[in-house]
């Protein structure tokens, strides 16, 4: 199981974050100042920090460059909407950075994103009888290439990561498409409707009125 | 062209000028007394010729007069002359020269004015070579006596007078002219001190100063630049420090707003996206709760601060003891509820200023101190006098604050222990109003403070008089050495 830190004194973020990761499956730890972060850091394998910057007695900068001496992955968590401290933390060796307020889905994406590149994830994705090559982006169904659009596989890709999640019109349209969803076109409905047809989904990818799909299992 | 060579060009003519005038009258002057004196004695000298010459015709007979020669008469007074010197003659009523002694003939104009009222003139004239000064009389017997006198000295010595003086003045002027060079360089050179340093701080280099160690009126214009550019500099500083401060402020906003909207926007994303239990639905309701609560305390506190700046202060007299009473009642409630004990002693005497604004600065720190201090504790409000205005400490027993952290308390978001703060619905802006309200009196605080043993605050307030607006005096008004002026630190924490 894939195991993340989560370093923020404000208990209500902290708590938020580690709540929705552990739904998406993953291990959470959280410490609450510079100094705990390290110790955890030393004592247990981390695949992923999740790190706010600031933080009271190490700063988050302090933690990043000590994560970087034992290889773990780190994304920082920024209120600051400031470009400076944007560029300050990446090129410290972050891999991405997150800035509040965010949305869970997005935090999710970037979190699966990173561990992907770290190939911390399963190459492979199963799914019932779906399975899926994130290396050569090719779909089996019962050992059988299904043929799908690159949109359509990127929404497929979507839903397996936010299993059970409510997923809506404009988090479907903005991480599939990118850009601002304007509320207008049936354009997500109608890959959403190819997507199910092309693989016999129609059981498991349900509508949710007024709101979007959501992938059961 | 440059100042010092237009005061140059100026000067030096006119010195040459009077320098030419006093010296040509002076010679001139000269002149004329050493050819008065020649006058002078070519008179005598006429005079005891014409005095002999009667003389000796009277003594003769006028048989004698036939036979002597007028020659040999006049040769037994009078000496042969060098003709270079001069000459003497005797001319008859028409112009026949009765005696020469030598062979200078001068022409001049003299005879025609001598009459029986006038009986002697004098003349200079020239024989084209030399210069004399020629006298004329008439005799009793009705003669013409001419002697005459070479003055070409007289004459050259006026020449080489004036060549000498020319010479005498061209260095004096040379001399005259690099001296008030050498002056207007020296004065100059300061002006030219005094222009690059505007230039300086034109380029924005604010700790230019001057270093001109004259009295005279460049060393003043150069105290007067070094005051100008110290309180250019001071408000400079100010200006920046107040920015700095604003974008702090701004950053430190930005991160207290979105923390709380980070949680609300988490949590709501949450419940609609996620088929939550009950009890865990509930958790997330609360959170979005205690953070939009949180969001409020941080609104009315702001608007609190900006109304506060915004604010005009009537200065008025409030009674010590009456204030305090009020703020008394005010927070017997709150700390009736924390079980802690009130202890007011005051000194009787007057406070100046905003009673609204005052109270809420000493309900913050009391309040403060409420939720520093355990259960049982006391904490002690004392009024006192002091010279110079009225002062009040609001002291109490709780944990008290590090060194490190006193000097940041008060700045706008700081909070010591966050996660206690945000359980007391602290926004981290009370130090802050407070600061700016005692700012705004003109006051100064102070805080004391050791950890484990509690923490002592007090505010001083001034009397009106020493509330005025501070004031940067100018270098020679009070005699004071042009140097920074003193700024008045008119609060011990920033």
């Amino acid at each position: 199981m894939i195991k993340i830190l989560i370093v923020e004194d404000e208990e209500p973020i902290a708590n938020l974050i580690r709540m929705n990761l552990v739904k998406a499956g993953y291990q959470c730890e959280t410490a609450s100042d510079g100094e705990t972060a390290a110790d955890l850091i030393q004592e247990g394998r981390y695949d992923l920090i999740l790190l706010d910057i600031m933080l009271p007695k190490l700063s988050g900068y302090e933690v990043l460059e000590y994560a970087k001496t034992v290889d773990i992955p780190v994304i920082f968590l920024t209120a600051m909407g400031d470009t400076q401290q944007k560029v300050k933390g990446l090129k410290l060796g972050a891999e991405d950075y997150i800035a509040k307020p965010f949305e869970i889905a997005e935090l999710l994406a970037r979190v699966e994103t990173v561990l992907r590149r770290y190939k911390k994830t399963e190459r492979n994705l199963k799914f019932l009888n779906i399975e899926i090559d994130t290396d050569s982006r090719t779909v089996t169904q019962d050992g059988q290439t299904a043929e799908l659009t690159t949109k359509e596989y990127e929404l497929l890709l979507l839903f397996l990561r936010n299993k059970n999640r409510a997923l809506y019109r404009e988090t479907i349209y903005e991480s599939v498409w990118g850009g601002e969803y304007t509320g207008t076109g049936r354009t997500v409905d109608l890959h959403v409707q190819r997507l199910k047809k092309k693989l016999r989904l129609e059981e498991h990818i349900r509508t949710i009125y007024k709101v979007g799909y959501r992938l059961e299992c | 062209m440059k100042l010092s060579w237009k005061l140059f060009f100026i000067t030096t003519p006119i010195f040459i000028l009077l320098l030419t005038l006093f010296g040509t009258w002076m010679i001139q002057e000269n002149f004329q007394n050493s050819m008065d004196r020649e006058k002078e004695q070519c008179m005598v000298e006429n005079q005891m010729f014409q005095n002999s010459y009667e003389l000796t015709q009277n003594t003769l007979t006028s048989a004698q007069r036939e036979e002597i020669p007028l020659q040999k008469l006049v040769e037994k007074f009078y000496r042969r002359q060098n003709a270079q010197d001069g000459n003497a003659r005797i001319l008859s009523g028409d112009g026949t020269v009765l005696y020469r002694d030598n062979g200078l003939e001068l022409t001049h104009h003299i005879m025609e004015q001598l009459d029986d009222t006038h009986n002697a003139g004098c003349e200079i004239v020239s024989d084209g070579k030399n210069r004399y000064v020629v006298v004329m009389c008439l005799s009793t017997s009705g003669e013409y006596i001419e002697t005459a006198k070479n003055v070409t000295g007289v004459f050259e010595d006026r020449m080489r007078m004036y060549s000498r003086y020319q010479t005498g003045a061209f260095l004096m002027a040379v001399f005259a002219g690099g001296i008030i060079l050498l002056i207007l360089f020296a004065v100059m050179r300061n002006m030219q001190k005094l222009s690059r340093a505007t230039q300086q701080f034109a380029r924005g280099q604010y700790d230019t100063g001057v270093q001109i160690r004259s009295r005279d009126e460049i060393g003043r214009l150069a105290a007067d630049f070094n005051w100008m550019a110290n309180a250019m500099k001071m408000q400079m500083e100010q200006l920046r420090s107040e920015v700095s401060r604003q974008e702090e402020f701004t950053a430190a906003f930005a991160h207290e707003l979105k923390t709380p909207l980070t949680s609300i926007i988490g949590y709501a994303d949450t419940i609609r996206q996620m088929e939550l239990s009950k009890q865990e639905t509930d958790m997330c309701a609360d959170y979005i709760y205690r953070q939009g609560k949180r969001l409020q305390a941080l609104s009315y506190k702001l608007l609190e601060m900006t109304l506060a700046g915004q604010q005009e202060i009537a200065f008025r007299e409030i009674r010590a003891a009456d204030f305090l009473e009020d703020i008394k009642k005010t927070v017997s409630v709150p700390l009736e509820e924390s079980g802690l004990t009130l202890k007011v002693r005051v000194q009787d005497g007057v406070l100046y200023g905003d009673r609204e604004l005052l109270s809420s600065v000493f309900i913050n720190l009391i309040d403060n101190a409420r939720k520093a201090t355990e259960t049982g504790g006391t904490i002690r409000v004392s009024g006192r006098r002091v010279p110079g205005g009225y002062c009040i400490s609001v002291e109490d027993e709780g944990r008290g604050i590090s060194p490190e952290e006193l000097p940041k308390i008060a700045e706008p978001f700081y909070m010591v222990d966050k996660s206690r703060a945000r359980k007391e619905g602290g926004a981290g802006l009370g130090l802050a109003l407070c600061r700016k309200i005692i700012e705004m009196h003109q006051g100064s605080w102070q805080f004391e403070s050791e950890p484990g043993k509690g923490l002592r605050v007090t505010v001083l307030l001034g009397l009106p008089e020493t509330t005025g607006r501070r004031r940067i005096r100018r270098p020679h008004q009070d005699r004071a050495e042009p140097g920074m002026p003193k700024k008045r630190r008119s609060r011990k924490i920033h």
